[in-house]
């Protein structure tokens, strides 16, 4: 009965927290604010550097944002970033790392460190072999049409012909 | 090879070697090893080593136990592998059972992201980003490469030896070229790749997302996530340690992407329901296990 009441509380907060999405971000150059997700649209107003926005969704290279005087329309994505924390949970959308570890940590919450797992550095560095492991990933493999069908089902359609980038110097 | 740089060679190989070993030393032996070391690897080698650096990296973190997320992830992969040169390689894509934030790519098509990185996005269009970045490492051999340098020897060669010779898989070869593999491993994917490699990833992994028909700008959108978290923070320790920092790969990658007018491809699918409905998923799945030890004998 517990197991129930812990996965109804679990789904609930999955619909809650999937709710409430934006995020708070600065800019971090100067530039407008436009009316719409691409370089011509028209400018709604000017935003200096370092002013706090809520990022309310994101439209390929473009963010939609509400500065603090209220006023809504879209930024370049790369010319605000996101508030720092500790969770990264910072973009908007639903904080799944958050959601995972709450659920972990059985009803009671609190302590959401309980069994998180490590890698870092040491734990490459020290790694035995487990070829067992490798032989299950053929579990899971996809074949091509497999993949194609899954493509469909969205669907995404493929631009072979999109050419590769050319290398920028830093 | 000149005649001279023969000598320079044969000289700084007798200078490396102890007294003993001169003695019997066999130079045109010595020669068609230095011509093995640079020899590249066949498709076939490279899958062999690959599966050694993989099972060293799974000896780190093994995959979660999750078909439904470890197939949905298989199909996102292959699919965006296919768009790449090399749709022919046998992908195997797993999430591993680590909250910290990474993701791992290995020769002849091995790439694992862990459960931390996947919990850190927002929909599949971010997932190809990461994907299309992994993928690019194994399409354009950095690890192999690096991995074939580090080792300081010829594992192309040792790994075509066991192939032909090895009856099974605790065959002398194998072990050897295990040991050496997972040892070169275990040195590589702690110190990283050099930074124009993660560079060179993160331009081709756009293009390859784009190609399948994803929003590009997802795994622009992944590095500002995980540039607001605390680089100090324990989760970011590994992907740090090993990789350019977010920042660094924001800007140079967007100004790549403005160069190309990536701009044009911003509408394409960033396919949001779909991903959210496989890592709630996830979740339940892993909450219910936690509710649900494994069965006791007293009720």
């Amino acid at each position: 009965m517990t197991r129930w009441l812990g996965l109804t509380a679990l789904l609930l907060a999955l619909g809650a927290v999937h709710a409430a999405s934006s995020s708070t971000a600065q800019t971090v150059v100067a530039g407008n604010l436009v009316s719409g997700p691409h370089s011509d649209a028209s400018v709604v107003t000017a935003v200096p550097n370092g002013a706090p926005v809520t990022v309310i969704e994101r439209q390929g290279g473009w963010y939609h944002v509400r500065t603090e005087a209220g006023q809504d329309g879209w930024l370049p994505m790369t010319s605000i970033r996101y508030s720092a924390t500790s969770s990264g949970a910072a973009a908007p959308g639903t904080d799944w790392a958050s959601l995972f570890n709450s659920g972990r940590s059985g009803s009671g919450g609190g302590t959401a460190s309980t069994g998180v797992r490590g890698l870092n550095t040491g734990d490459i560095a020290n790694a035995k072999p487990d070829p067992a492991a490798v032989a299950q990933l053929e579990n899971w493999a996809a074949k091509p049409p497999e993949a194609k069908d899954f493509a469909a089902d969205v669907p995404l359609k493929a631009s072979p012909k999109i050419g590769y980038l050319a290398k920028v110097k830093p | 090879m000149s005649a001279r740089l023969k000598t320079v060679l044969a000289g700084a190989l007798l200078m490396a070697l102890p007294l003993g070993a001169s003695a019997d030393l066999d130079l045109g032996k010595l020669f068609s090893t230095i011509k093995q070391a640079f020899t590249p690897a066949t498709q076939e080698q490279e899958i062999a080593i690959g599966r050694d650096a993989a099972a060293t990296l799974l000896g780190a973190s093994r995959p979660i136990d999750d078909p439904a997320v470890q197939n949905y992830l298989n199909k996102v992969g292959l699919w965006i592998a296919l768009q790449s040169d090399r749709p022919d390689l046998p992908w195997h894509f797993a999430v591993v059972d680590s909250d910290d934030i990474d993701a791992f790519a290995a020769p002849g098509g091995y790439v694992f992201i862990t459960r931390g990185l996947l919990l850190h996005m927002h929909n599949e269009a971010e997932l190809a980003g990461v994907l299309g970045h992994e993928i690019s490492h194994v399409v354009l051999k950095h690890h192999l490469n690096a991995l074939q340098k580090s080792a300081r020897m010829d594992l192309a060669g040792q790994a075509a030896q066991a192939g032909m010779e090895a009856k099974g898989y605790n065959s002398d070869l194998d072990q050897q070229l295990m040991d050496k593999v997972s040892s070169a491993t275990r040195t590589l994917y702690s110190k990283g790749l050099d930074k124009d490699d993660e560079f060179d990833a993160d331009r081709m992994g756009v293009v390859l997302a784009a190609r399948a028909g994803y929003d590009p700008y997802g795994l622009l959108a992944v590095l500002q996530t995980l540039e607001a978290v605390d680089p100090k923070s324990s989760s970011m320790q590994l992907l740090m340690a090993t990789h350019p920092t977010p920042k660094d790969r924001i800007a140079t990658l967007s100004q790549a992407m403005a160069l190309g007018n990536f701009d044009r491809f911003g509408g394409q699918a960033e396919a949001q329901d779909r991903f959210e409905g496989v890592v709630k998923g996830l979740i339940e799945a892993a909450n219910k296990k936690k509710e649900a030890p494994a069965p006791v004998t007293k009720k």
